[in-house]
């Protein structure tokens, strides 16, 4: 994984330039995907992944191992992360959020992150670097499917590197040698990301006309969710000021048309 | 209740010496019940696992057509091809569509297991909605479900026109992959049609 760092951002950064060079060109088609043929060939190549190896570890996982000790999985991958979702609340100027991060991080540390004993005053909240760049004002621009990661846009790719660079405990494997601890915790955050989702995904596939389709608007509209905290309404800052005209237009009574 | 309500619009129209927006004519509360009533119903059908296939599809879509303004939403989901489709593609269209959403949820609905539903407040939206706040609880400390309901008023009655599951809108998310399918098949409605087809058939016989 350490090797691996420097080929990902770049992967990532020549993603966004393509996007962007062929991006501005049909920008005003509603799906905001000018590179769809090239997203759908990443897609059936990651779905093919997903078949082959990454669905049948989550599937084994979730049938295999015993609750508690998914629960503490979670738990400790949850803490891991602390540092770069209190770096998140900080840059967004949530104050409060911020407080609960580092009061969650404090609590948990006496189960060495693995038990969330602060869960019931202080629920887990997540954050990210793509979302801070939504709270400063940046659009998402096209979608874009990255190669074995999915659904993403240049801002959440960006998003993806940022964290991975901020983020202390990599840094901290890294210096030390501890290889295990990033494949580790890598393959333990995809899989178990993947159990996460693997209802809706089964249904959504068997159920969609063009699951990529909505797939793509589904990614969309969670990243909205996320950005504005969970909080029902419209995004309330610029960030999302584009998606917000085109819900707003979208959500006129549904008998208008004629 | 229609009187009631037509009570309610005059006395408001009276006290602000103007005419009030349509969807003030749904009220909170009325809205909260409606889902709750709705909601009761649904766990009722999916509890009796008694009921064989189809007669449990078709008491589904009974309960589907009494809360969803299916006709709306249909068309809302076609988006701007609705204005390309003829008469008959309409029909037909709408006809796939209701099978479509029976055939999900009937799948759905098959899994049931204890979970229930708490409404947790209504409030009106844009002056022409009214959003009801809901989550679904779930056992074995599994975080709830946020779920929330648009409703409008169809002649007098409260209609379902949008789900949002964790901030996902049911319609918005369906209108765009059929545009999507529409463009795919070269921009022709009947090319959603035949795909319609093809999966409320391969969803009913599975």
């Amino acid at each position: 994984m350490v090797r691996a760092r420097p080929s990902v951002s770049a992967l990532a950064a020549s993603l966004l330039a393509a996007a962007i060079l062929t991006g501005c060109a049909s920008m005003n088609d509603e799906a905001r995907d000018p590179l769809e043929p090239l997203n759908r060939h990443i897609f059936a190549v990651n779905q093919a992944v997903d078949v082959v190896i990454v669905r049948p570890l989550a599937v084994t996982y979730r049938d295999l191992v015993p609750d508690p000790i998914k629960t503490a999985v979670n738990n400790f991958l949850n803490y891991l992360k602390s540092p770069v979702i209190l770096a998140n609340d900080l840059m967004q100027g949530e104050w409060k959020r911020a407080g609960e991060t580092v009061e969650r991080f404090v609590n948990n540390t006496m189960t060495l992150g693995l038990a969330d004993i602060a869960a019931p005053r202080v629920p887990f909240h997540d954050e990210d670097f793509g979302q801070t760049l939504a709270v400063w004002g940046a659009g998402d621009g096209p979608y874009l499917v990255l190669p074995l990661i999915g659904p993403s846009n240049p801002r959440d790719a960006l998003g993806i590197v940022v964290d991975w660079f901020i983020d202390p405990v990599y840094w901290t494997a890294r210096n030390n040698r501890w290889d295990g601890l990033t494949y580790g915790r890598t393959a333990a955050r995809v899989i178990t990301a993947r159990v996460d989702t693997l209802k809706i995904t089964d249904d959504l596939e068997r159920t969609s006309l063009d699951y990529y389709a909505a797939l793509r608007d589904i990614y969309r509209q969670r990243r909205n969710d996320e950005i504005r905290n969970r909080a029902t309404g419209p995004t309330p800052r610029a960030a999302a000021g584009e998606e917000k005209a085109l819900v707003r237009e979208e959500q006129a009574p549904p008998v208008a048309t004629n | 209740m229609i009187d009631r309500r037509l009570f309610l619009m005059s006395a408001a129209a009276l006290a602000l010496g103007a005419i009030p927006p349509a969807a003030g004519a749904i009220e909170p509360d009325a809205a909260k019940t409606f889902i709750n009533s709705l909601a009761n119903d649904a766990i009722q059908l999916m509890a009796r696992k008694d009921l064989p296939g189809p007669e449990r599809t078709q008491k589904f879509r009974e309960l589907f057509k009494r809360g969803f303004d299916v006709t709306a939403i249909g068309r809302f989901v076609l988006g701007r091809y609705w204005r390309d489709a003829t008469e008959a593609e309409r029909a037909e269209y709408l006809k796939l569509f209701e099978d479509l959403i029976v055939a999900t949820y009937a799948g759905r609905f098959s899994d049931y297991s204890g979970e229930t539903l708490t409404v947790l407040e209504g409030r009106p939206e844009e002056d022409r909605f009214l959003l009801v706040m809901s989550q679904i609880n779930r056992s074995g400390g599994n975080p709830p479900i946020r779920i929330d309901w648009r409703i409008a008023d169809s002649q007098g009655n409260p209609k379902i026109v949008d789900v949002v599951v964790e901030g996902v809108s049911m319609s918005i998310t369906q209108r765009s992959e059929f545009a999507s399918v529409i463009q795919r098949g070269g921009g022709k409605v009947q090319g959603l049609i035949v795909a319609l087809r093809d999966k409320t058939k391969s969803l009913q016989t599975r």
